[in-house]
């Protein structure tokens, strides 16, 4: 046996530190957030109270016994802690971030959907970040990811912690895929994190790492990625 | 929702373009087409309308007026008949501030039946079913304009009164699909005198209902709290079309277009002798006001649209504005509930203009100029996964991901769609599956030992924590992600460096990765999904004379293996040994079979080691 037959890696884990190193070379600080939220964190601070409709969008697992907590639906839960965070040290905009991490959904699994996933979340503030900046942004890190010749849409969405919210197509190898959901950051959500809505502004953005994952390595289905399955690590 | 095209066309002298027109130009400047149903002559979108646009677009009419900016085309005026009503003995009287307004008209003498032809078509394009020509021009006007619509049987009410209340512990309503509801008083009803007649807002009750004897009707045109009409509705499990309407919020102007609308098509349908509206609007909205400016627009889009493009948008939206001070004044329609601020007005024009005018601009200065400096671009707690990730990959082991839902646990997840409810706690029991899963595949997995680990968060009653947990089929160990990095690092740099310092390092190299981990970023070899169906493995073991290069079997073995040997032969023992007088190499080799469309049998892999022997021989190599 060779002593030092270096480990395989899994091909999530790859992609999602190809996507950390796009983002860091672009200024952006990594941030990270619990996978147990509460209530505030994943909804209320996101402009979505409690009884709106808003929030039959994400299917979401309460935990039994803990009034108030989730399984996370989002990584946005981050922007919030993130923002927080800041307000309380007593700093300003801007900041760049992104955070990477397993989210979860309440709903039945198939060939292209499963109860955990990863997202990538990105967060930019500033005086005058704005939406072009937003399509320059995601285009850059798919051209980088999947080659030059790749090409963004956005079409209009909604989510109520963006508006504008849009959700956004890819083209690669001919046809769109529909990749994510983003927008400018609703002014109520910095102002719920303690900064000045008036005067700054900025993007977010928030797709599925998996998406990515299957359409880079051309995979069947996501669902062998949990598996613990060696053969999956053959990148 | 499902909209149809014919009933969209009655809205507009022009012909609308082609359906798929419609639908593409919908999707990129309003909401998502989601299905498109050819049926007979006309086509029936499924459009999914989101919560924001919930407030003025559950309705024909509300798609209409989309249609109309998107196209400029322009939506035909509808003149409701002007009637001489009657005088009224109808009483309403609002006991609780959760209905907004309600709006009653009693109509007697009318004639039920059936409904014509052109009506039961229309529902049934969008999957309702035809009940009578009140209740369907009740449903009608509801998918026409979004506003839910109830009609009591005058006769069976008490009184002429009407009262607007909670209910009580102890009484009960059964619904027109007769199912018993318990009410109490955070639950508000419609009720004559005496008994609950409906659930507001929700559903109706039997007591009024309006059958084919029915002679003298009250329709009522209401508006209820979106909130407690939501919270009703999930505490006593009833949805209907109407209870989507009133939780995602609609105004109470809408009540009297629609009250005419009814009115109209119920004098249409049935005659009758129309009585005076009675509304009770305790509290009028106000129409909303927004103030917004060009630089505004732009500066939030990116954008640089001329004053003109802008008030395009007003225009083809038919928002009533005026300019003052290089700002526009938007009177807000009193349908369009989501429209609160600027920021909400930045959407309509862009999504009217069209997101493509929309620019890629990388931000040139900003964040990561020189602001950024006084904050640390490292976070410990990536940083740390990354490194620990590293060491074990150098260290021989697989990465891993297992699922966190699992079948016990210390924290347990409500109502989940799966079987498995708990959240893990510890990894290692994962890893154990997945141990044994790779055991089992090591010919396939050009491994010699299985060695994996995962890095991940585990539950317990105490919350959430990050471990690393590696091991083989001998043993596993997990520990906490803090601990494995101080072991580690202190074991490896004779603890002359803290962990502190360690971070403080590496944030000189780019955070996140090396570039021997960025390979994917320009090899992208496509991934095999591998056969589902077992696999066979044989051993063929041959005497070879010193000095034959291994490569002459291999070669034998890849051509008679057929494309069944989805492996590279795989060496596992070789010696040399004198025999007879002559130095000969013995070389073993596993081989491994597998089909992607069935499950092997014996007999087949017997003839194909039976070739690849037969050749073995022919070459004067012995088998052993």
């Amino acid at each position: 046996m060779e002593e030092n037959q270096k480990g395989k890696e899994h091909p999530l884990s790859i992609v999602i530190n190809d996507a950390v190193k796009i983002f860091t070379d672009l200024g952006f600080e990594v941030a990270s957030g619990p996978e147990l939220e509460d209530e505030w964190h994943n909804f209320d601070a996101l402009n979505m109270p409690k009884d709106h409709p808003a929030r039959d969008m994400q299917d979401t697992f309460w935990i039994k016994g803990q009034n108030g907590k989730v399984l996370r639906t989002h990584t946005s839960n981050v922007q919030i802690r993130y923002m927080e965070n800041l307000t309380r040290s007593g700093k300003k905009p801007p900041f760049a971030v992104i955070s990477i991490g397993k989210c979860f959904r309440n709903e039945a699994t198939d060939a292209t959907h499963e109860m955990q996933f990863y997202q990538i979340e990105g967060l930019m503030i500033g005086e005058d970040i704005s939406m072009a900046n937003l399509k320059g942004i995601l285009s850059h890190f798919y051209k980088k990811m999947l080659g030059e010749d790749t090409n963004l849409r956005f079409r209009p969405s909604f989510f109520p912690f963006t508006e504008p919210s849009i959700e956004f197509d890819l083209k690669y190898k001919g046809n769109w895929i529909e990749m994510g959901g983003a927008g400018m950051v609703h002014p109520k959500v910095l102002e719920n994190c303690g900064i000045d809505g008036s005067k700054y502004q900025g993007l977010a953005f928030g797709p599925g790492l998996e998406r990515l994952m299957v359409i880079k390595y051309i995979m069947p289905d996501i669902r062998p990625a949990y598996h613990g399955d060696l053969r999956f690590n053959q990148i | 929702m499902l909209i149809s095209y014919n009933w969209l066309q009655n809205y507009f002298e022009e012909k609308l373009p082609e359906p798929e027109k419609v639908a593409e130009e919908v999707t990129f400047h309003s909401f998502e087409v989601e299905e498109m149903d050819k049926v007979e002559n006309d086509t029936i979108f499924d459009i999914k309308i989101l919560p924001d646009r919930a407030h003025d677009c559950l309705s024909h009419w509300g798609v209409a007026k989309e249609i109309s900016a998107i196209f400029d085309l322009e939506i035909k005026n509808k003149e409701y008949k002007t009637f001489t009503p009657k005088p009224t003995e109808l009483k309403i009287e609002i006991q609780d501030n959760k209905c907004l307004r309600y709006m009653g008209r009693i109509v007697k003498n009318i004639k039920i039946g059936e409904s014509p032809d052109w009506l039961k078509n229309k529902l049934n394009t969008i999957g309702q079913k035809s009940i009578n020509n009140i209740i369907d021009a009740a449903n009608f006007v509801m998918f026409d304009l979004g506003q839910p619509i109830h009609c009591f049987d005058l006769d069976k009410l008490e009184s002429s009164k009407i009262i607007i209340r909670n209910g009580k512990i102890g009484e009960k309503i059964t619904t027109l699909d007769k199912k018993e509801v318990n009410l109490d008083n955070s639950i508000l009803i419609i009720a004559d005198e005496r008994d609950p007649l409906a659930i507001a807002g929700i559903k109706g009750g039997d007591k009024a209902e309006v059958d084919s004897n029915t002679k003298n009707i009250v329709i009522e045109v209401a508006n209820f709290n979106p909130t407690t009409t939501r919270k009703t509705s999930k505490k006593i499990g009833i949805s209907t079309d109407a209870v989507k309407r009133y939780e995602n919020e609609i105004t109470p102007e809408l009540c009297e277009k629609v009250m005419n609308a009814i009115t109209d098509m119920i004098y249409a349908l049935a005659g009758g002798e129309m009585e005076e509206i009675v509304d009770i609007y305790p509290q009028k909205t106000e129409q909303r006001i927004v103030l917004i400016s060009i630089n505004y627009i732009n500066k939030r889009l990116g954008s640089n649209f001329s004053k003109e493009e802008i008030e395009s948008v007003w225009k083809k939206l038919n928002f009533g504005y005026k300019e003052k001070d290089k700002e526009f004044e938007i009177k807000i329609p009193f349908l369009r509930i989501d429209i609160t601020g600027p920021h909400d007005l930045v959407e309509e024009v862009i999504r009217i203009l069209g997101y493509n005018r929309i620019e890629e601009k990388l931000p040139k200065d900003g964040p990561w100029g020189n602001s950024l400096k006084d904050r640390p671009l490292i976070n410990e707690i990536f940083y740390k996964m990354l490194w620990a990730r590293n060491k074990l990959l150098t260290d021989g082991y697989s990465e891993i991901m297992t699922y966190v839902f699992r079948d016990k646990g210390e924290v347990e997840v409500l109502a989940s769609a799966s079987d498995k409810k708990f959240l893990r706690n510890n990894l290692s029991d994962g890893l154990k599956e997945s141990i044994k899963l790779n055991q089992l595949n090591i010919p396939l997995l050009d491994m010699d030992e299985i060695k994996v680990f995962e890095i991940g968060t585990i539950f317990t009653k105490n919350g959430e924590e990050i471990h690393v947990a590696y091991g083989d089929k001998k043993e596993i160990k997990e520990i906490n992600l803090d601990k494995f990095v101080n072991e580690k690092l202190s074991s490896e740099v004779h603890g002359y460096f803290s962990v502190e310092k360690f971070l403080v390092l590496g944030s000189t190299a780019s955070q996140g990765t090396s570039e021997e981990t960025s390979h994917s970023l320009t090899n992208s070899r496509p991934f095999k999904m591998w056969s589902l169906y077992p696999f066979i493995t044989r051993d063929i073991a041959v005497w070879v004379p010193e000095g034959t290069a291994p490569e002459k079997l291999i070669e034998i073995y890849k051509s008679f293996g057929t494309e069944l040997l989805i492996k590279e032969p795989k060496l596992f023992d070789s010696f040399t040994k004198i025999i007879d007088g002559k130095e000969k190499t013995s070389f073993a080799y596993r081989l491994v079979f597998q089909a992607d469309d069935r499950t092997l049998t014996d007999e087949e892999i017997n003839v194909i080691m039976t070739n690849i022997t037969n050749k073995v021989l022919s070459l004067g190599f012995e088998v052993r």
